[in-house]
C-alpha cells in the first residue's frame, strides 16, 4: 500500500504554512507527526493533492508556563509531553493521557497538535483536553483565534478548524494544588485505541469534591464532557451512592457505536465502570496531593 | 498549476545511515522504509503492514525509534538513521544480537530487526529493565513465532551482562 | 540407534545455525529478491463479495508512464489456466477473475509497473462496471434452497457432505447413562505471519523457461501443477526457495501470488514481483482457516467413562475449495483424543460462501477438535459432579495399551498420558491454586484454572488429503523428504535440503543429526536449499513432520555415506571395515586410535586420488536419501478404517490460570503451565520456542482473533488494527515441562512438535475462562472470548438471578 502522488512543501514558518494552506484551500493536508495521516495515505483512503509538512517549523516545538497556563507548541511530540517535567507537574492529566497513545515509536513522531486536529473520537488527548478545559490556538489567513476544547471536536475526524487554519498551540490551565487526576482506558491490547477512556480531574476540599471534570473517549462521535456525572459528584461528594449515580449518568450521556472490537452496550457499560474507578483513584491522588 | 506541480516531483536528501553519508533523489511520497530497502539496498528493515501497527519496519532516527513506514524519506533529510545493519561492527555481533542467538529469541527472523532496535533503544534509556518494562517496550513489535518470552530473557541477559562488564 | 545416555548432539539445545543471517538482516526473504529489469505488481481487488464483471477498461492504466503490462482475467486466460486445486469437485478458480468475482478482495485485474507506487496508481485508473449479485454471506444463507450460488456449475453451495462412522456409535449411545451435548462455534482466523506472501516470476520467452522465487512450501507437490497452470513445460519450470518469515501452514501453495506473478511476467517479458500487502494477506490470501459450527455429543456412564463421540460439523469454506476438506481429514487422526473412546461418528458439511477461501493453519483442524472434545469433557465433569482431573484420569489411554488403534484406524504410537498430567499438575501446584481460587472467590474475584489434555499428531501422510472422497481425483500416497549430504574435498559437510526454512530449524536439525552420526562439530555444517528442479522429492515443513523426516533422511544418507567412508578407510588403512570405528570425525582401527584417518583425509582421497580407492568406487563422497513416511497404510475401500496416517502422536497437558475482571471483561493470566511429550527431543530450546509460539497463537484464537464478515460479505477486520495479534503484553510467560516417551517408529524416537502449542491452548484457555465464570453458571461456547462477550454473558447470568 503506497501513497498516491502529491505536491510536497515544507515551510519554515507558521506564516508560510498558513500561506500554503490559503493557496490550496481545502486541497492541502498538514503533515505533522504523520502517525495518523500516513496510514490513511498509504491505504489511499485520503489523497491530498498537496501535503504541507510542518516538521521544519522549529518555532512550534516548545512547552512553556506563563501566568497560570501551560502552553505547548503544536509540534510537541507526545513522547515529550508524556515525559516533560513541566507537564507532569503542572497538568499531570495531560502527561498521563499522552503516555497512553500507541507505542513509543508512535509517540516519538506523533504531535499534540496533530492528535487534536485529527479529532479521532477514540483518542486520549481530546478527552484529557476536555477534562482540563483547555483550548487551542489556530492561525489562519484572517489571523489568530482561540477555540475552547468544548468547541473543538465536531464529529468523527472532524474538528472546528477551518481548512485554511493551522493549529499552532495547545493551552491548559495549570492544575491547582489539592487536585488529583487520572486517565484510565480499556483497550483490547496494550497500545490499541480505547474502547472507552475516561479522563478525570478532581479538586478535593477536605472531604468534599470541590470540582470535578470528566472527559470520555471512544463512546461517541466526539470526546464528551460528562457534565451530569460531574454535577452529581460535586453535589454529593465521592460516596458509593454518588459514584453509582455518576456511572449511570455517564451510561446515559454517552453515544457509542458497535464495531468489530466491541458493541455499543459494552462501551456504554465500561464507560460507567471506568468513571467509578477513575474518580475513586483521582480522589485518592487528590488526598495525597493535598497534604 | 500543472507546471508548478511538475517542478516539485523529486527532492534531494542528504542523510547518514549507519554512519555512512548518502546523497539521493527521491519522490516526496517515497516511504522511508522503501528508500532504505530499495534505494540503499538495506533490506534488513522489513515491511509487515504499512500502517504503523506491526513494528517490523522500526528503525532509529536520530536515536529514537520510529516506524519507517510512517515517515517519508524526505523527512529524514539531515537525520542519522540506524538500521539493523548498523548493530554489528566489523562482523562482530552486538551483545543484543548475541543474546538473541543464545536465548533462542527468534525463529523466522522477520520481526527480529525491528525487535532488536526497539530493545537497543530500551537499554539506552533503562540500564536494567524489569521483565514487565521489557514487555511494555516491545508491545509495539508483533512477533508471531516466539511467544515473546525468550526475547524478554535475551534483553534481560544483555542488560545484566553489560552491568557486569 | 545409539543408546540415549551416550547421545552427544541429539537432545542438545545448541544455538541455531539459521540465526546469524537472520540477526543481521542478511537473510534473503522474498521481498529482498531483485532481478535485473524486475517490475512490481499490484492487483485490482473487487469491492463486492459477489458480482459480475460487466466491463473492464484498462486503457488509462496502460497509458500511465511506467506501466508495462495490465492484464484482465480474460487476457490472463490466454497465458494461464485455473490455479491448481486438490479437491475432486469442479470448483474452478482463476488467479484473476474472469466473468465474476466470488469474494470481496478477489483480483479482477493486475498491473506490472516500474515500482509498486506506479502500479497502484495504475490500479486507480482501471474502470470496472460491476453488476452486484446477491451475497451468500453465511452458511445458513448458503444452504437455503433457491438461494444464490457461489459456483453455478455445482448447482449447490454444499460442496461436500458425508458421514463417516467408526464402530458401534448407535449402540454405545444407547448404552450410555447420559449424553453430554454442546453447540460450539469456532471462529474464522488465519495464520497471519509477519511476512506476507510474495513471488518473483521470471519468464524467459526464447527458452520458455520460468523461474519463480516464492516463500511457498510444498513445491515438490505443487511445481508440476503450477507449471500446468502457467503453461510451461514442467522440466523448464523451477521454484526457488527463500527464507520465509513465518507460515504456520498459510504458505503451502501460494497459488494466487505465484500465478499472478507468472502471468505478468509472460505478459511483460520481464521478471515481475508480486508482494501481498497486508490487505491482500488478510482479505485475499489462499489461507483462512476453519470456520465451524459444531453440534457435538459425548456418551458417558455415570461413573465417568466416555463411550462414544458424535460430531456434526458445518464448515464455511469461503468461495473456493482448493485444499478440499483436508482440515477434516486431519483430526480424524486423533478425534477421540487421549481417551479410550470406543466409537465415533462425524457428519461433515463443507459449504461455500462469498468469503476468502480456507487452507490450513497450525493444527490444521485438529486444534478445533481438541477444543470441542475438551469442552465436552469439562461439561461431562460438571454434570457428573467429578473434577476435570478425575474424569480425564478415568479415560486416559494407559502406557501398556500402545500402539493404540483409535476407532478411525489411525494409531497412537506411544505415550504416557497420566505421567504428563501428573507433571503438569505438580508444576502448576494445582492444590495451591484451588485454595487460592476459593479464597479469592470469597472476596468476589473470578479466578479460573483450566485443564486440557490433548493429542498432537505429527508427521502426516498424504492420504489425509483425499480419504474423505470415495473417488478421489488424485490419491497421492507419497509424503517424502529427500536430502543430499556431501562430504567436500576438505572434509566439511554440506547438506542440500529440498524444502524451505519458515521459522523452524531445519539447518540445526540436520547439523545435530550429522554431528551425532559422524562425531563432527554441528556448527561446521553448511546447509543449502535446492530449487524444485534440483531438489529431491519432499513435502516440506507442515503437519509437524520436518524434524522427524529430516532425521530419517539424514540418517539414511549418513548410512550410505558411512559405507563408502569405511570402505575407503579400510582400503587405505589396510584393515577390514568391521575392525574400524568412527568417532569424533575420525575413522580408526578399533583399539588402535593412532591407526586412523580423519574425514578430511578420507575426503581428499575420495575426491582427488581415484587410483588410491578400491577400483569399484566412484570419485566423490556424497549420498542422497529420500525418507518416506515410516508408518502409513491405505484407507479401506469403504472408509470404515482410514489406515495409519498420522501415527506419530505427541501429547500435552496445559494448565492456565486466569483472572477475569467481570466488569470490563478483561482476562489476565496468573500462570500458564504446559507439559509436552514429543518423544525424544532433538533440541529442547527450539522445541520450547515452538511451544511458546504456538501457545501465543492459541491465546490469540481464544481471546483476540476473528475475521468478521457482514451480511454483504465485506470483511470488517481487514487490518491489523481490527484483526488482533497478541503482543508481548498479552502473552504470559509459559512454564514448560517435558516428558520423553520415544516413538518406536522414528529415528531416535523423535516425534513432531511444531503445532502442539496451538493445538492445546485454545481448549485450555477456554476451560480456564469457563472455570472462572463457573459460579455464574457460564459456559464458553464460542471463541474468541472477547471482553464484550464476557460482559454480556456475566450480565445475562446476573439477570437470571
Amino acid at each position: 500500500m503506497k501513497p498516491p502522488a502529491f505536491r510536497y512543501v515544507d515551510p519554515r514558518s507558521v506564516a508560510d504554512a498558513v500561506g500554503q494552506l490559503q493557496e490550496h484551500g481545502g486541497g492541502a493536508k498538514i503533515l505533522a507527526g504523520g502517525q495518523s495521516l500516513l496510514p490513511l495515505m498509504n491505504l489511499r483512503l485520503v489523497r491530498p493533492p498537496v501535503v504541507i509538512d510542518i516538521n521544519r517549523i522549529s518555532a512550534l516545538a516548545y512547552i512553556r508556563e506563563t501566568a497560570g497556563v501551560l502552553a505547548l507548541g503544536a509540534l510537541s511530540r507526545l513522547h515529550a509531553v508524556a515525559g516533560s517535567d513541566a507537564v507532569t507537574r503542572r497538568a499531570p492529566l495531560l502527561a498521563e493521557a499522552a503516555a497512553h497513545v500507541g507505542h513509543l515509536a508512535i509517540r516519538h513522531r506523533g504531535t499534540i497538535g496533530g492528535n487534536l486536529a485529527h479529532a479521532d473520537p477514540a483518542s486520549e488527548i481530546p478527552a484529557a483536553l476536555l477534562a482540563l478545559e483547555g483550548e487551542v490556538v489556530a492561525r489562519g489567513p484572517r489571523g489568530e483565534r482561540t477555540i475552547a476544547a468544548a468547541d473543538l471536536f465536531r464529529g468523527p475526524l472532524s474538528s472546528a478548524l477551518d481548512p485554511t487554519e493551522l493549529l499552532t498551540e495547545v493551552r491548559v490551565p495549570i492544575t491547582p494544588s489539592g487536585c488529583g487526576s487520572v486517565f484510565l482506558e480499556v483497550s483490547r491490547r496494550a497500545g490499541d485505541f480505547a474502547l472507552a477512556g475516561v479522563a478525570v480531574l478532581l479538586q478535593r476540599d477536605g472531604g468534599q469534591c470541590a470540582r470535578v471534570r470528566i472527559g470520555v473517549c471512544g463512546v461517541g462521535n466526539t470526546p464528551l464532557r460528562m457534565r451530569e456525572a460531574e454535577r452529581i459528584l460535586e453535589r454529593s461528594g465521592v460516596t458509593e451512592d454518588a459514584l453509582r449515580a455518576a456511572a449511570r449518568a455517564v451510561e446515559q450521556a454517552v453515544a457509542p457505536s458497535d464495531d468489530t472490537q466491541a458493541s455499543a452496550d459494552y462501551r456504554r457499560h465500561v464507560a460507567g465502570v471506568l468513571t467509578v474507578r477513575a474518580v475513586a483513584q483521582a480522589w485518592q491522588r487528590a488526598g495525597r496531593e493535598g497534604r | 498549476m500543472a507546471k508548478r506541480a511538475r517542478e516539485a516531483t523529486v527532492r534531494e536528501i542528504e542523510l547518514k545511515v549507519n554512519g555512512i553519508a548518502y546523497h539521493e533523489t527521491v519522490e516526496p511520497r517515497r516511504l522511508l522504509v522503501d528508500f532504505l530497502r530499495d534505494d540503499l539496498g538495506l533490506t534488513g528493515t522489513h515491511i509487515g503492514c504499512e500502517y504503523g501497527v506491526c513494528g517490523a519496519c522500526t528503525v532509529l532516527v536520530d536515536g529514537q525509534s520510529v516506524r519507517a513506514c510512517l515517515m517519508l524519506a524526505v523527512q529524514a533529510d539531515g537525520a542519522e538513521v540506524t538500521t539493523v545493519e548498523g548493530l554489528a561492527r566489523d562482523g562482530k555481533l552486538h551483545p543484543l544480537q548475541e543474546a538473541f542467538w543464545e536465548h533462542h529469541a527468534l525463529q523466522c527472523g522477520f520481526c527480529t530487526p525491528g525487535m532488536l532496535l526497539t530493545a537497543y533503544e530500551l537499554l539506552q534509556n533503562n540500564r536494567n529493565p524489569e521483565p514487565d518494562a521489557i514487555r511494555d517496550a516491545i508491545a509495539g513489535n508483533l512477533c508471531r513465532c516466539t511467544g515473546y518470552q525468550n526475547i524478554v530473557t535475551a534483553v534481560q541477559a544483555t542488560a545484566q551482562a553489560s552491568g557486569r562488564a | 540407534m545409539a543408546d540415549t545416555t551416550k547421545r552427544k548432539w541429539v537432545g542438545k539445545s545448541i544455538r541455531r545455525l539459521e540465526d546469524p543471517k537472520l540477526l543481521t538482516g542478511e537473510a534473503r526473504y522474498i521481498d529482498d529478491v531483485h532481478e535485473s529489469g524486475m517490475l512490481h505488481a499490484a492487483v485490482l481487488r473487487s469491492p463486492y463479495a459477489h458480482a459480475r464483471i460487466r466491463r473492464i477498461d484498462t486503457s488509462r492504466a496502460k497509458a500511465l508512464p511506467g506501466v508495462v503490462a495490465v492484464v484482465t482475467g480474460k487476457e490472463a486466460a490466454g497465458l494461464a489456466g485455473p490455479v491448481p486445486a486438490f479437491c475432486a469437485e469442479p470448483v474452478v478458480q482463476h488467479a484473476i477473475a474472469i466473468e465474476k468475482v466470488r469474494f470481496a478482495g478477489e483480483a479482477a485485474a493486475a498491473v506490472a509497473a516500474v515500482d509498486r507506487y506506479v502500479a497502484e496508481d495504475a490500479i486507480d485508473l482501471i474502470e470496472v462496471e460491476w453488476e452486484p449479485l446477491a451475497v451468500v454471506s453465511d452458511v445458513e444463507r448458503a444452504l437455503r434452497p433457491g438461494g444464490p450460488l457461489v459456483h453455478e456449475n455445482l448447482g449447490t453451495n454444499l460442496v461436500f457432505g458425508r458421514t463417516l462412522t467408526f464402530g458401534d456409535v448407535k449402540g454405545d449411545f444407547a448404552r450410555a447413562d447420559r449424553v453430554v451435548r454442546r453447540r460450539l462455534r469456532w471462529p474464522r482466523a488465519a495464520a497471519v505471519p509477519l511476512e506476507t506472501a510474495g513471488a518473483v516470476a521470471k519468464y524467459e520467452r526464447t527458452s520458455q523457461r520460468m523461474t519463480v522465487w516464492a516463500n511457498t512450501n510444498m513445491y515438490h507437490y505443487s511445481a508440476m501443477p503450477f507449471a500446468g497452470t502457467l503453461k510451461v513445460d514442467p522440466n523448464r519450470f523451477s521454484i526457488v526457495p527463500v527464507a520465509v518469515g513465518g507460515s504456520f501452514g498459510s504458505k503451502h501453495l501460494l497459488s494466487k501470488v505465484i500465478t499472478i506473478a507468472g502471468i505478468l511476467s509472460k505478459a511483460s517479458g520481464r521478471p515481475v514481483k508480486f508482494m501481498e500487502d497486508r490487505i491482500d494477506n488478510l482479505a485475499a490470501s489462499d489461507s483462512h482457516a476453519s470456520d465451524r459450527i459444531y453440534d457435538a455429543e459425548l456418551a458417558v456412564t455415570t461413573d465417568g467413562r466416555f463411550l462414544s463421540l458424535r460430531i456434526d460439523v458445518v464448515d464455511d469454506y469461503g468461495a473456493y475449495f482448493q485444499f478440499g476438506q483436508t482440515s477434516h481429514g486431519n483430526y480424524l487422526s486423533q478425534v477421540t483424543g487421549p481417551y479410550t473412546i470406543g466409537s465415533v461418528e462425524i457428519t461433515l458439511k463443507a459449504v461455500l460462501t462469498n468469503k476468502c477461501q480456507q487452507m490450513v493453519y497450525r493444527g490444521a483442524g485438529s486444534e478445533v477438535n481438541n477444543w470441542v472434545l475438551e469442552a465436552l469433557v469439562d461439561t461431562a465433569a460438571r454434570q457428573l459432579g467429578m473434577s476435570p482431573v478425575d474424569v480425564r484420569r478415568k479415560n486416559l489411554i494407559r502406557p501398556e495399551q500402545f500402539p493404540y488403534k483409535i476407532p478411525t484406524g489411525n494409531y497412537y504410537d506411544s505415550g504416557n498420558y497420566a505421567g504428563v498430567l501428573d507433571l503438569a499438575l505438580q508444576m502448576v501446584d494445582l492444590d495451591r491454586w484451588r485454595k487460592e481460587q476459593a479464597r479469592l472467590r470469597a472476596a468476589g474475584r473470578y479466578i479460573g484454572i483450566g485443564l486440557a489434555t490433548c493429542q498432537q499428531r505429527s508427521v502426516y501422510s498424504s492420504t489425509e488429503f483425499w480419504f474423505w472422497y470415495q473417488k478421489p481425483s488424485f490419491p497421492v500416497t507419497a509424503t517424502p523428504e529427500g536430502v543430499t549430504v556431501r562430504i567436500g574435498q576438505s572434509g566439511l559437510f554440506t547438506v542440500s535440503l529440498s524444502s524451505p526454512f519458515w521459522g523452524n530449524s531445519p539447518e540445526t536439525v540436520v547439523a545435530q543429526v550429522l554431528a551425532e552420526e559422524f562425531g563432527i562439530d554441528p556448527s561446521t555444517v553448511s546447509v543449502l536449499y535446492e530449487d524444485s528442479l534440483r531438489a529431491l522429492p519432499a513435502a516440506g515443513p507442515g503437519g509437524s513432520r520436518l524434524t522427524v523426516m529430516l532425521a530419517g533422511a539424514v540418517t539414511g544418507a549418513s548410512r550410505k555415506l558411512k559405507e563408502k567412508v569405511f570402505r575407503i578407510a579400510a582400503h587405505l588403512l589396510e584393515a577390514s571395515p568391521q575392525d574400524l570405528v568412527l568417532a569424533d570425525g575420525k575413522v580408526s582401527v578399533t583399539g588402535v586410535p593412532q591407526r586412523g584417518l580423519t574425514l578430511a583425509d578420507i575426503a581428499v582421497n575420495a575426491h582427488f586420488f581415484k587410483m588410491s580407492l578400491p577400483a569399484e568406487l566412484e570419485t566423490g563422497l556424497d549420498a542422497s536419501h529420500t525418507y518416506d513416511h515410516p508408518f502409513t497404510t491405505p484407507p479401506s475401500a469403504d472408509r470404515s478404517d482410514l489406515g495409519a496416517f498420522y501415527p506419530i502422536v505427541a501429547h500435552a497437558a496445559h494448565v492456565p490460570v486466569v483472572e477475569i475482571d467481570v466488569d470490563t471483561g478483561l482476562v489476565k493470566f496468573l500462570d500458564y503451565v504446559a507439559v509436552h511429550d514429543c518423544g525424544t527431543m532433538m533440541n529442547p530450546a527450539a522445541l520450547d520456542g515452538q511451544i511458546a509460539g504456538g501457545i501465543a497463537q492459541g491465546i490469540g484464537t481464544a481471546l483476540y482473533e476473528e475475521f468478521v464478515y457482514d451480511s454483504e460479505g465485506q470483511l470488517r477486520t481487514a487490518s491489523l488494527l481490527d484483526y488482533l495479534l497478541p503482543t508481548a503484553a498479552e502473552v504470559p510467560s509459559i512454564r514448560i515441562g517435558h516428558q520423553e516417551t520415544p516413538s518406536p517408529y522414528t529415528p531416535y524416537g523423535l516425534k513432531g512438535s511444531g503445532e502442539g502449542g496451538r493445538m492445546v491452548a485454545p481448549a485450555a484457555v477456554a476451560n480456564a475462562v469457563q472455570d472462572a465464570l463457573a459460579p455464574l453458571g457460564i459456559e464458553v461456547s464460542e471463541l474468541p472470548i472477547t471482553p464484550d462477550r464476557i460482559v454480556r454473558w456475566v450480565r445475562q447470568a446476573q439477570a437470571r438471578r
